[in-house]
């Protein structure tokens, strides 16, 4: 009977432990969402540890839910990795074989700690320069490269891979709106509105995007409608000790209501100066409105409205002898005090809007489409002074300084040790002489008072660039079966551009007058010559009177027109995948003059025309034969355009993946690169072709356990380039052109980002980048000088046989590098996140950044000297690049975030940045286009002081926030 | 957390304000309406804190102080003289004239487009400490001391830092602009007498019944970019001694030079200067050999004709006309770079014989009287 009653309770119990073995196993479940919004996150990576074993992985589903069964009691560890957040992790127990539910696991995002945008960057004043310096922006996505290098590396302007900022391609809502007539990214549109444009997507390399083939040089899509803003209310404030200091920022989006309709504004206002540059300040505005509307599963209506109106101050270079009399490498002459208030001469003001209207179209989970129709306008003027037969007003004019009164070199012959003192005085006690080292705004208010009849020899004047860009936008994606996938579209652009200027500012006179003060002193007995608008003077008899704005000096549209289509299939074999995609298209554009310049006023429309001109004494070429014209349209430049790529990827055991793109792209020059002076006249540079790239990368990605890395090789050339850089000559007094072609490069490097936890402190990481590029140019191209107030080509043609390199005096080649980036950019720290805490720091180092080269010094003209003889000397000193100092940075950041009664939440985030207080790192700079001649042995000429943009010191950036 | 609440707010208002004492929130101007004050003009008791003792020197006086070498001025004279030029057709470029009633003088202030500022007839008041005095070509000038380089012909260099203007340089009262002192033969033959202190060197001049000479001065140098010195004399082209080279403007602009130079007007011109002449324009530049090449003062410009490089490298240029005044010439000198340097001398002066009345500054050159005219010739030169 006992043993009876034993085997019963045996097989009972066994029964019972089967039973609940099979029925009441513990597990985990939850749902994972973004801190910021609550929303899903979907493909988390979730992974379970117990002690060191890991135990189980899953990963989120769409709705960010996701389920971990089978878990015997005990205690786990449940990290949680996503794309775009930080990693996160809990504890967590499984009672008595009970499914433990975690709710909601919130991952924080990584662009939190960032606040990255156009305004990262200090609005460097060089338009009269002739050279541009737009870094590149890198975003973090799904790359641990970009992470890492994109906020860390953009105080010292770093471009990746050494391409310029026009070859990344950035869309918005699937339109590429990159510059028409630059090609320059356009971020300054939607800067200040980080909430509206945080939703993005971002391919690096010569990779493929959903929404366009893309470039050599990565492709950024910002989603930018009602729905992908984050649903809630938002406050924020943030103060920056670099460029402004208060941001206030609010954003309100519903998310998807029931009733189909998504609504979304964002505002903000940047406001104040800095801490370390004079004269720059901000003065912005930004509002977004957007809607969505879902009619049903398959139809989507987005509508968009945002505009950045406002102004900001910008910055000017100097040269390093100014920088050290002041000792202050942050110094900006841009700016003087009228009335006890700080003014700059450069102020960028602008609105242009931005209205955009999309169609998605989804009929199936197979198919989707879109169509988008966005349309820029409005103005954007960026005020300098304008001078006429007056003094220069520039405090740094080289004529000023102290090495123009005395140089060592006696060959310059400036021995003046009287005068050298003067100037080393005034430059050394700025503070005594504010009037001397800035802009003297009471001079030239009083010179305007004293001109009889009220004429202003001092205005202030307004360019504008204003756009009309009209862009349309459709793409599909199609997963036509399993193994392929296939994308594509077709895009056109219409934009017409206006160029013009406009008097600001009268400075205390009563009216400025449309002429051309350039050519005033070549043609001063033909006044007809000298007319900025021939047919007023011809009309009236006498130059146009100027009030407050009113247009002058020059007015022409920039014609651009483009249509064209891409595909690209994606195959799809086991863990073996590849793309092939190409595109083609037509890209057209022209000059339009709309007014007539004395010095080239083209041919008479008609026979009451010649009539008026031979009155008036106009000298012209007879109709047929070919002249140079102001007015009306110049020839089309047309180009069929065309690129092909192919990407292959491989994934290795569910962490790793090998990739490689390569890719040959036929584009077309940008309108500013072709056209000798488009303030003028319609000529453009001879020659004109388009810009062939090869690019090609391969690439080793590792992502598990925590541990992310990536490794690239890329190489890529790039042939016929053009440039035209337009620069104030005083020794011409007039405006130079110089227009290159045939400028070829060569790119190639490494980068190589990671981030891998030290497993000795929870939540410690260490992470780090490497970039290593050797980018140089490897042609000769040609040049062509031209200047504003002449038909005459002072050179045509010539050959830059020092552009690609130097010779030094014992035979060695020094190869010229593409400039205006270090090529060699490294970070290396530690990251430390636990409990919604984190805490980064970094150190940097930075290293063969060239300075951007100067064409006129590399012709055979400059080297040889009024002489003619070419000496080992001369060649290496004028020819030879500028190499920067290397730099040492140490950044660091920290942030936390509450949750106040489960409703609402409070955070900060604080940037350091340049810890070491390191003032001495330059960023960028050019050579000034000029020579010196008046030399005594009139044997050899002599290069103006560069000019040079440095870093700030010690900055922060602190960003309090608050969301409900 | 309330702690860190309040940390984040102390922080928050600890950065953005750690600037404020200074020049956080500085007042930044935005195209508002908040205009300068009007300049205010000096009058001489405003002068005293400059170190103005009381004492005028007249402008004759501090002239005869120069003894044929630079004076350095280290006591404290001042001189006052109301302006007599003014640069705006850009005859007189980078210096301004002055006069008393006992002397005009070239005051050397090395800046451009000095009407904007100095309005004629203005009364200016010059601290002449630390300033120098000297003379070029016998013309007196007040400037700063001279460049100490190997190739400096000036007594004087400009007074060219504003910090010097600045302090040396005071503008005072306006006043109706100084009309020109008439001049006859005889006064003109006692200022060169006089020399340096001729009274009339650099005051406003009108001299009547000027006769055409006929004849032109000029200088031109084929390649202005190479040395324009004596001892490089194949750069040099001299245009005297025969005429007006078909010259019929105040001056030559760079499109009147190359015409002429095209026209072949300038044909029988002679390279170099004294003994060392390399024939007429249309030759070639002369060959050498150095280190074994075959080398020539034009480099790659060796296989032009010397007129090829005139027009390669073709600048305005200065023209001195002359003119007569019983027996006594005067140049009346004119930049290419003047607004009316193409303008043509009228042919009742040039062709028919009239004689005109001139009005300008007067210099002395070497001896010579020679006028720089301020206004255009409509203005300056009056047909009899």
């Amino acid at each position: 009977m006992y043993k009876k009653l034993l085997l019963i309770f045996a097989a009972l119990l066994t029964t019972l432990t089967l039973m609940f073995a099979q029925d009441y196993s513990g597990g985990v479940k939850g749902v994972v969402v973004n801190r910021n919004g609550r929303q899903p996150v979907e493909k988390a990576r979730l992974v379970l540890y117990q002690g060191a074993s890991q135990v189980a992985v899953a990963e989120s589903a769409e709705d960010g839910t996701f389920m971990i069964p089978n878990l015997d009691n005990g205690m786990y560890t449940l990290v949680i990795e996503a794309p775009d957040f930080l990693e996160n992790k809990v504890q967590v127990t499984v009672n008595d074989g009970y499914v433990k539910n975690m709710f909601n696991l919130s991952l924080t995002a990584v662009q939190q700690v960032t606040e990255l945008d156009d305004d990262s960057f200090a609005a460097f004043d060089l338009d009269d320069s002739g050279y541009n310096d737009n870094p590149t922006i890198l975003f973090g996505s799904n790359d641990v490269f970009n992470n890492i290098a994109g906020y860390n590396f953009s105080a010292v302007r770093f471009r990746a891979r050494g391409y310029t900022s026009e070859s990344q391609d950035v869309y918005l809502a699937g339109v590429k709106l990159n510059d028409a007539i630059t090609g320059y990214s356009p971020y300054s549109l939607w800067s200040g509105l980080n909430e509206a444009m945080r939703s993005k997507e971002t391919v690096n390399g010569a990779e493929v995007s959903d929404y366009g083939l893309g470039g050599y040089n990565g492709l950024t899509n910002i989603f930018g409608n009602a729905s992908n803003v984050r649903k809630g209310l938002r406050g924020s404030v943030l103060t920056n000790s670099t460029l402004y200091r208060l941001r206030v920022m609010a954003s309100y989006a519903t998310g998807m209501m029931d009733n189909g309709w998504a609504l979304a504004a964002n505002v903000s206002a940047r406001l104040g100066g800095n801490d370390w540059i004079d004269g720059v300040y901000y003065r912005s505005f930004a509002y977004y409105l957007a809607a969505d509307k879902v009619f049903d599963r398959s139809n989507k209506l987005s509508m968009v409205f945002f505009a950045t109106p406002g102004e900001r101050g910008a910055q000017n270079a100097s040269t390093q002898e100014v920088y050290d009399l002041m000792k202050d490498n942050m110094y900006n002459s841009n700016w003087g005090y009228q009335n006890g208030e700080v003014r700059n001469s450069r102020v960028r003001k602008t609105h242009e809007p931005v209205a955009i209207l999309k169609y998605d179209f989804t009929p199936s989970d197979r198919f989707q489409a879109s169509a988008t129709l966005l349309y820029r306008f409005g103005k954007n003027g960026y005020t300098a002074l304008d001078w006429y037969d007056a003094q220069d007003p520039r405090p740094d004019y080289y004529r000023n300084l102290p090495s123009y009164f005395y140089d060592s070199n006696t060959d310059l012959n400036r021995a003046n040790f009287m005068k050298w003192g003067w100037a080393n005085e005034v430059w050394t006690h700025s503070k005594d002489y504010p009037n001397l080292t800035h802009i003297n705004w009471d001079r030239l208010y009083n010179v305007n008072r004293l001109q009889e009849g009220g004429r202003s020899k001092y205005v202030q004047e307004e360019r504008h660039v204003d756009q009309n860009d009209v862009n349309f936008a459709g793409t599909f994606k199609w997963r036509a079966k399993e193994w392929v996938t296939l994308t594509g579209g077709l895009t056109a652009r219409y934009n017409a551009t206006e160029y013009y200027k406009t008097v600001a500012d009268l400075l205390g006179g009563e009216y400025f007058v449309d002429i051309d003060n350039f050519a005033e002193r070549e043609y001063a007995s033909q006044p007809w010559k000298i007319q900025n608008d021939l047919d007023y003077f011809i009309n009236n008899g006498n130059a146009r009177v100027l009030r407050k704005g009113d247009k002058y000096g020059y007015d022409y549209l920039a014609h651009y027109r483009n249509v064209g289509g891409w595909i690209n299939g994606k195959f799809t074999a086991g863990n073996f995948s590849a793309n092939v995609g190409g595109r083609i298209g037509y890209e057209g554009f022209w000059r339009q003059g709309l007014i007539r310049k004395g010095l080239f006023p083209g041919y008479p429309e008609d026979d009451a025309m010649a009539a008026k001109w031979q009155a008036a004494g106009v000298e012209y070429a007879k109709p047929g034969t070919r002249t140079e014209t102001s007015f009306g349209n110049s020839e089309k430049a047309q180009f069929l355009t065309y690129a092909a790529k192919l990407g292959l990827n491989y994934v290795i055991g569910g962490n790793q993946r090998v990739y490689a793109n390569v890719g040959y792209f036929n584009d077309a020059p940008k309108f500013n690169q072709v056209f000798l002076s488009p303030r003028t006249r319609n000529t453009m540079v001879d020659n004109l072709t388009t810009v062939k790239t090869f690019a090609s990368d391969i690439n080793w990605q590792y992502s598990g356990n925590g541990i992310n890395v990536r490794a690239t090789a890329y190489f890529a050339t790039i042939r016929d380039q053009s440039k035209v850089m337009s620069a104030y000559d005083d020794l011409q007094n007039a405006f130079s052109n110089f227009a290159i072609s045939g400028i070829d490069q060569r790119n190639m490097g490494v980068e190589l980002g990671f981030k891998i936890p030290t497993y000795i402190v929870d939540g410690l990481s260490v992470q780090g980048v490497l970039a290593w590029g050797n980018n140089v140019y490897t042609s000769t191209p040609r040049m062509t000088q031209t200047v504003d107030n002449s038909a005459e080509k002072v050179m045509d043609n010539v050959l830059l046989p020092y552009w690609k390199s130097t010779i030094t005096s014992e035979g060695l080649v020094q190869r010229h590098h593409v400039p205006s980036t270090p090529e060699l950019a490294t970070s290396l720290g530690l990251s430390y996140n636990i409990n919604y805490w984190f805490i980064d720091a970094d150190v940097e180092y930075f290293d063969n950044a060239w300075l951007d080269m100067n064409p006129l010094y590399r012709t055979d003209y400059a080297v040889a000297g009024p002489d003619n003889v070419i000496t080992d000397t001369e060649l290496l000193y004028m020819t030879t690049q500028e190499k920067f100092a290397p730099a040492w940075l140490v950044n660091f950041s920290v942030g936390k975030s509450w949750f106040i009664k489960y409703k609402y939440q409070l955070g900060f985030s604080l940037n350091a940045k340049n810890v070491l207080n390191n003032r001495n790192v330059k960023t960028g700079g050019y050579e000034q286009t000029r020579i010196i001649d008046n030399t005594v042995s009139k044997e050899r000429y002599y290069r103006f002081d560069p000019k040079y943009f440095y870093m700030s010191g010690f900055n922060y950036m602190l960003n309090i926030y608050f969301r409900f | 957390m309330k702690k860190f609440i309040i940390a984040i707010t102390v922080a928050l208002v600890a950065f953005s304000s750690c600037r404020s004492l200074k020049e956080e929130w500085d007042p930044v101007f935005t195209f508002g309406e908040n205009q300068p004050p009007v300049e205010k003009l000096k009058n001489e008791s405003d002068l005293g804190e400059y170190g103005f003792s009381g004492t005028w020197t007249s402008i004759h006086d501090l002239k005869a102080m120069y003894k044929n070498t630079p004076l350095e001025i280290t006591s404290n004279i001042w001189i006052k003289g109301q302006v007599t030029s003014s640069d705006v057709s850009g005859n007189i470029y980078r210096e301004m004239y002055i006069q008393d009633e006992t002397g005009g003088i070239d005051l050397k202030i090395g800046k451009s487009s000095l009407y904007s500022e100095y309005k004629l007839g203005q009364w200016i008041y010059v601290k002449c400490t630390d300033l120098t005095l000297g003379a070029y070509n016998g013309m007196p000038q007040l400037g700063l001391v001279a460049d100490d380089t190997s190739t400096n012909e000036y007594d004087t260099s400009y007074i060219d830092s504003q910090a010097i203007i600045d302090g040396h340089v005071f503008k005072g009262a306006y006043a109706d602009p100084v009309a020109p002192v008439v001049v006859d033969e005889n006064a003109l033959k006692t200022a060169l007498s006089k020399g340096f202190t001729g009274e009339l060197w650099g005051k406003l001049v009108t001299v009547k019944g000027l006769k055409y000479g006929d004849e032109i001065f000029a200088l031109v140098y084929p390649n202005p970019n190479m040395s324009h010195k004596s001892t490089n004399p194949e750069n040099r082209v001299f245009l005297s001694d025969s005429g007006t080279w078909s010259i019929n403007t105040w001056g030559l602009t760079k499109q009147g030079y190359v015409s002429l130079v095209e026209s072949g007007a300038l044909d029988k011109a002679e390279v170099g200067s004294g003994n060392t002449r390399y024939g007429p324009i249309t030759g070639r530049p002369i060959d050498y050999l150095t280190d074994g090449k075959v080398l020539n003062s034009f480099g790659t410009d060796a296989m032009l004709t010397y007129k090829e490089i005139m027009v390669k490298y073709a600048t305005a240029n200065y023209v001195s006309h002359y003119f007569r005044i019983g027996s006594t010439d005067i140049q009346v000198r004119t930049s290419g770079y003047v607004k009316f340097a193409d303008q043509v001398l009228s042919t009742a002066i040039t062709s028919q014989g009239k004689t005109c009345d001139i009005t300008g500054i007067l210099t002395v050159y070497s001896g010579a009287a020679q006028f720089t005219l301020v206004d255009e010739p409509s203005v300056s030169v009056k047909v009899n």
